[in-house]
């Protein structure tokens, strides 16, 4: 009894520290920026009161609803993108790379080692006017304006790029789980190349399916740095408005109010995604 | 995980007949050979699609531009190699992030691994909320989390916005990704070694210092490298706490409105050499860790990788 | 039994110990921060004998050459510690306003900022009163136009840094005919066009454009403005809304024409002689960005020997050759006509009265009409 009471005690002093800095650090922050999204602004001063003010969300909402409605559109195609470019390479790292494996997968991490905003504003380089890939997009057809910087397009490709590896590695671990003798045994039992992926790739694979669309879809949606460099005057994501009335037009409570949303619309997708799709990809395994 | 796979291939393979023999003529045969190529070069071209801006980076730090701007190719020159540390403001911006990376690493690495170890070795009440605590700052937006912790700096009243807020802040951010990195090592861990070690009469300390701490280092030292690449490159939190401190992304932030200039790209290359050797000899130590202790043969890189995002 | 109920006595103790945490923070958030009353600190600087110590300044990136700092080291003994990060005047404001109203100033003595951010701070009470009589150069020499601005008539807490025009720059082959803010809404150059994130500089040029008095603009006529950039930037017209950043959108070919600023075009016809300034047929607008000493600086008096060295022409024909804006010390012209004669000859630089007869200065807004004005204009730049 004695040991287990140790033990339990030892459990929650291991626990304090990191509990502690996430409960000052992030819960109470939360409960702070809810009470000034209910703030007014005292008058012609830079102080606020609380006032169950409302109205700071109708207000919000209505100056900022494009923006909003744009930030889960772009995050959205861009994490299909994500998945439809991620795939083939997470499915060739885990089955065909052979000793082409290691490096394979050193070139989906690379782009971590380069810091976001340079990469961001390579991109800004890469699909300016003058860049040979904007003028074989625009030979092809898919600009047909002759340019790609500021648009909707440039931004998704942005963010495309910037969080592919969220999405490989994830596909990655769970396609390199699978027992092959598995896809072997479908083979032989006269299963064709597409079935087998159908049928029983695709579906083995669908916690990292979950896990990088989690990934991807949720640091998308708030993203402004790709907004704010690749972006033109009709791009702004909620992101690139919550970020200016925060700090430079200092208007705190319509800025948490957004945020507020913001956070508990990603957390209902979230959810009725999970339920769809299972929960062990996020909440990750329990202890046995 | 075998099992499971198995049952569910046998399942489906009991509704007969979809793989035909007919699949296997001349034509069909050329058609799956040219489909199971078109995957690779699918994923060559991907690779290479990841590396271009890396490329464009390397490129243009060895730009000479006419003027203030970095933007188009002017002329090769190494005068930026060659004094990467000229720009005094950029230099203090990359010894500024440094600092702090290591510092909310070490900081993240020990209280995070802290928390791993109780949540999977301990049965307590209360874990659920733990565990809740621990991915909830993962699905939050950076902006909500830079934008709440500033409101909670703004109406605390702190005055003084700079190294002691980015540092709360990105340990703050860290130590989810630690806890997650370092808890995956946990679970798959061998536990007979650890009963083997107390059969032979070694205390609970002992045991930990001897058998298990070193077992789960390559977790920890995956964490700590992962908490650093988070730090470094944090931009979005950083830029609503950092008051007039300013680091390395910032520096860049500030600097892209009047143009960047070539050291940026040079310092960014530089910052990525290091890493990749850094990573190097990371996976190097722990292909030597496992092959002394072989627990787990069949570790793989990806691991070691990114672990936490797996 | 007896585990399970340790174990909830432990939750239990946890939970207390963070409902306490809880109370002690929210207790200590009472009174201060941003929630609170407000204490305005406004005091005279107490300047001592000479300069020495050390002398922090922040300023907006280029805009000094290599040579003032150093010289001034030299000629006073003070170590200069010349910080490059002021990047948005809000921005800059929103960071530091925490520490002011606390009566700090995060170690800076010299703050650089803009006319109508100088104005709001007088009027919160961040600034210290200059001691003039420390400056001789400042009074001798600052430019009779900009002695009694009015939001400081008798110049007692700012020191004009540098002044600017705010029109066109264009690209002379790419769009020739490009002379009046109204040729920014010409259809021929859609998607080509960027606008200043500044409300003060681009809604009145476009209220020239329609033809209102500036100085005499209502609410009504403001938003009316913002509607016609709000109807551009969404039909594309406009590429997007930049600071200094336009100059790479020029030089790399992805805009043809902005609105931008005077000395700004000097250094991108370096790059690109194509690119060239033009005056609005309209008239511009006209700006002056300010040294301030800010509540709580440490050693105001290493500050006003700095303002005070600046102002010397020989000094501040330095400065002028390398930001290319225009210099609000008088005999400057005179040193560069012996040195450089070509700038000396820069209307850009040294504009004449006539050149700059139909500009405006900037608005200052006030009180609910500046509130409403910039929500607007913000709506429209977060489009």
């Amino acid at each position: 009894m004695a040991t287990a009471l140790r033990r339990r005690s030892l459990a929650y002093l291991l626990l304090a520290p990191g509990t502690l800095w996430l409960v000052i650090f992030f819960v109470i922050p939360l409960y702070f920026m809810a009470k000034l999204s209910l703030d007014t602004e005292i008058p012609g001063t830079l102080h606020y009161h609380f006032t169950w003010a409302w109205s700071n969300y109708k207000e919000a909402l209505q100056l900022y609803d494009t923006q909003f409605v744009r930030s889960f559109i772009y995050a959205g195609i861009a994490t299909l993108l994500c998945l439809i470019i991620a795939y083939p390479l997470a499915y060739v790292i885990a089955f065909k790379a052979g000793r082409w494996r290691s490096l394979m997968l050193f070139a989906v991490v690379a782009p971590f080692f380069t810091t976001y905003l340079v990469r961001t504003l390579a991109w800004k380089t890469i699909l300016s006017n003058e860049s040979p890939i904007t003028e074989i997009f625009h030979a092809i057809g898919l600009a047909p304006s002759g340019h790609i910087l500021y648009t909707g397009f440039a931004v998704i490709a942005g963010i495309t790029y910037n969080f592919l590896p969220f999405m490989v590695l994830p596909l990655y671990a769970s396609l390199e789980r699978i027992d092959v003798r598995v896809l072997e045994a479908s083979k032989d039992l006269y299963a064709s190349a597409s079935s087998t992926f159908w049928k029983v790739t695709l579906p083995l694979s669908l916690p990292g399916v979950v896990a990088g669309t989690l990934l991807t879809f949720i640091p998308a949606v708030g993203d402004y740095v790709n907004a704010e460099f690749l972006g033109g005057a009709n791009n702004r994501m909620i992101g690139n408005v919550i970020q200016s009335l925060y700090l430079t037009q200092s208007n705190y409570s319509a800025a948490s109010a957004l945020s507020f949303v913001l956070m508990a619309v990603i957390m209902i997708v979230v959810f009725i995604y999970i339920r769809f799709a299972g929960s062990e990809a996020l909440m990750g395994q329990e202890a046995v | 995980m075998s099992t499971t796979a198995t049952t569910a291939v046998s399942e489906r393979d009991i509704t007969p007949g979809r793989g035909s023999l007919s699949a296997e003529t001349g034509p069909a045969r050329a058609w799956r050979w040219l489909r199971e190529h078109a995957v690779n070069i699918a994923a060559v071209l991907v690779v290479i699609y990841l590396l271009i801006p890396i490329a464009v980076i390397f490129i243009f730090s060895f730009n000479n531009p006419a003027g203030r701007y970095n933007f188009t190719w002017v002329g090769f020159t190494l005068s930026h190699w060659s004094h990467p540390f000229a720009n005094t403001e950029l230099t203090e911006a990359m010894l500024t992030s440094i600092r702090l990376a290591l510092l909310a690493t070490v900081v993240s690495t020990i209280v995070g691994t802290m928390m791993a170890i109780a949540l999977v070795r301990h049965k307590f009440v209360g874990r659920r909320i733990a565990n809740f605590l621990i991915v909830i700052p993962m699905a939050t937006p950076e902006v909500v989390m830079g934008a709440s912790l500033l409101s909670f700096f703004l109406v605390l009243g702190t005055p003084a916005l700079g190294f002691t807020t980015l540092l709360i802040a990105h340990v703050m951010f860290c130590i989810s990704f630690v806890v997650v990195v370092v808890r995956s090592r946990l679970i798959g861990f061998d536990r007979s070694l650890e009963e083997a070690a107390k059969d032979l009469g070694a205390g609970p300390f002992t045991t930990f210092r001897l058998i298990t701490f070193p077992l789960i280092l390559p977790g920890i030292f995956g964490a700590a490298m992962l908490a650093f690449a988070l730090s470094i490159d944090d931009f979005v939190i950083s830029n609503f706490n950092s008051g007039t401190t300013v680091t390395f992304p910032l520096y860049i932030f500030g600097a892209a409105q009047r143009g960047i200039p070539v050291e940026v790209y040079v310092v960014a290359m530089i910052l990525f050499f290091v890493t990749v050797a850094a990573m190097g000899f990371a996976t190097w130590q722990q292909r030597r860790a496992e092959r002394m202790t072989s627990i787990r043969p069949e570790q793989e890189e990806a691991d070691i990788v990114l672990p936490g995002i797996a | 039994m007896e585990t399970s109920g340790s174990a909830k006595k432990g939750a239990r103790r946890l939970a207390i110990a963070l409902a306490g945490l809880a109370v002690a923070v929210g207790l200590a958030a009472c009174g201060s921060g941003i929630e609170g009353p407000v204490e305005a600190t406004g005091a005279k600087v107490e300047l001592e004998k000479k300069a020495t110590g050390n002398l922090v300044i922040s300023n907006w990136p280029l805009y000094i050459d290599k040579k003032t700092v150093p010289n001034f080291e030299k000629a006073t003994g003070v170590t200069v510690e010349y910080h490059e990060d002021i990047n948005s005047n809000e921005e800059f404001f929103n960071k530091m306003q925490p520490l002011l109203s606390a009566g700090e100033s995060g170690g800076r003595s010299i703050f650089v900022l803009a006319d109508y951010m100088v104005a709001k701070m007088i009027k919160l009470g961040y600034l210290q009163e200059l001691d003039k009589t420390a400056m001789p150069e400042v009074a001798a020499n600052m430019s009779k136009a900009l002695r009694h601005p009015p939001f400081d008539p008798e110049r007692n807490y700012s020191v004009p840094w540098q002044s600017g025009m705010t029109g066109l720059i264009v690209n002379k082959e790419l769009a020739p005919e490009v002379h009046s803010i109204c040729d920014l809404f010409n259809p021929k150059y859609k998607g080509k066009v960027d606008f200043l994130n500044e409300v003060r500089e681009t809604v009145p040029l476009v209220m020239k454009c329609m033809g209102i008095d500036t100085e005499k603009a209502t609410e009504a006529d403001w938003m009316k403005a913002i509607a016609k950039i709000k109807a551009a930037a969404v039909g594309g017209q406009i590429s997007r809304f930049t600071g200094n950043d336009y100059a790479q959108d020029l030089t790399s070919g992805n805009a043809v024409a902005v609105m931008g600023w005077s000395g700004d075009a000097v250094q991108l016809q370096i790059d690109n002689p194509n690119l060239e300034w033009r005056m609005p047929t309209q008239g511009c607008m006209l700006w002056s960005e300010d040294m301030i000493i800010p509540v709580g600086a440490p050693n105001p008096t290493a500050a006003e020997a700095f303002m005070n060295y600046v102002y010397k022409p020989e000094v501040q024909a330095n400065i002028t050759e390398y930001v290319n804006y225009v210099t609000p010390v008088e005999g400057v012209k005179e040193v560069l006509l012996k040195r450089e004669p070509k700038l000396a000859a820069n209307h850009l630089i040294f504009p004449s009265a006539s050149f700059t007869k139909n500009c405006s200065p900037t608005p200052t807004l006030e009180g609910k009409e500046e509130k409403n004005v910039i929500r607007a204009f913000d709506e429209v730049l977060n489009g």
